[in-house]
């Protein structure tokens, strides 16, 4: 339900910096509720494991609109919305450097 | 200190990872090589060009003409390829949103920069900068960066678009 992971990248910079650690946990109570500006994590096809800030979720809640914070951040703007099957987890929590 | 126990830990079981990337790892794109290679592109049209004044045809003349043409294809092809990687991973479709004639204009540079590879035409290489200028405009503004026109303080001395930092 909760697992560790090592952060590459900075597109989340400076929320969360390349080489940070973070809790992610998929408990279902979590994953219903989330709200714009959680970070998720989720699987996306052609670019394997990915974190990002949640901007919307669609009316009906399978979509989600991801950004990163970087303005040449790989995110919906690149891929379009993310589907809530492809979500791995919610962080609650980071550890930084 | 919580960090370096994880750190340690990793090393060993290997966390999982969680990419929060960019396009390219460091997000560096600036369109100061492509009008520098432009810039380069019409000077070496403007050595061509003092060379046949001068005449001759002997060995010095024919290493100087094959190098000066070398130099302006190697530049113009540059100009190209660095305005396609910023026009390809940077802009983004907010930004053509913003600055309808981006297309255009990105189009325009890679006609004349094949024009530079084939001719010798200065004026077409005088337009190669000027596009990369537009080009370059765009970009800083979709940056939110200011930019300013200011000459080269090198031959050839036509103006460059910069960044004002």
């Amino acid at each position: 339900m909760c697992k560790i992971l090592r952060i590459r990248g900075d597109s989340l910079s400076p929320k969360l910096q390349d080489g940070d650690f973070v809790l992610s946990s998929k408990i279902p109570i979590l994953l219903k509720r989330l709200q714009p500006g959680d970070l998720v994590v989720f699987n996306q096809p052609g670019y394997g494991v990915l974190i990002k800030e949640l901007e919307t979720i669609s009316p009906d809640g399978q979509s989600l609109v991801v950004r990163g914070l970087h303005p040449d951040s790989v995110d919906s703007r690149t891929f379009g919305t993310v589907s809530r099957r492809s979500l791995q987890g919610k962080i609650v929590y980071s550890i930084h450097q | 200190m919580f960090h370096n126990l994880l750190n340690a830990i990793d090393q060993k079981l290997h966390f999982q990872r969680a990419s929060a990337h960019c396009d390219i790892p460091c997000g560096i794109y600036d369109p100061i090589v492509a009008q520098i290679a432009a810039l380069t592109v019409v000077r070496m049209v403007d050595l061509i060009k003092d060379l046949e004044a001068k005449g001759g045809s002997d060995a010095a003349f024919q290493n100087s003409l094959a190098r000066y043409i070398a130099v302006k294809e190697e530049h113009a092809e540059k100009v190209k390829h660095e305005i396609r990687v910023i026009w390809g991973d940077f802009i983004k479709p907010q930004h053509v949103e913003k600055h309808p004639e981006t297309t255009e204009v990105v189009q325009k540079v890679l006609q004349l920069g094949s024009k530079a590879r084939q001719t010798a035409d200065r004026e077409s290489a005088v337009q190669l900068v000027e596009a990369v200028n537009q080009f370059a405009q765009i970009f800083w503004d979709a940056k939110g960066i200011p930019t300013k026109r200011a000459k080269a303080p090198y031959a050839p001395t036509l103006e460059l678009v910069y960044p004002v930092l």
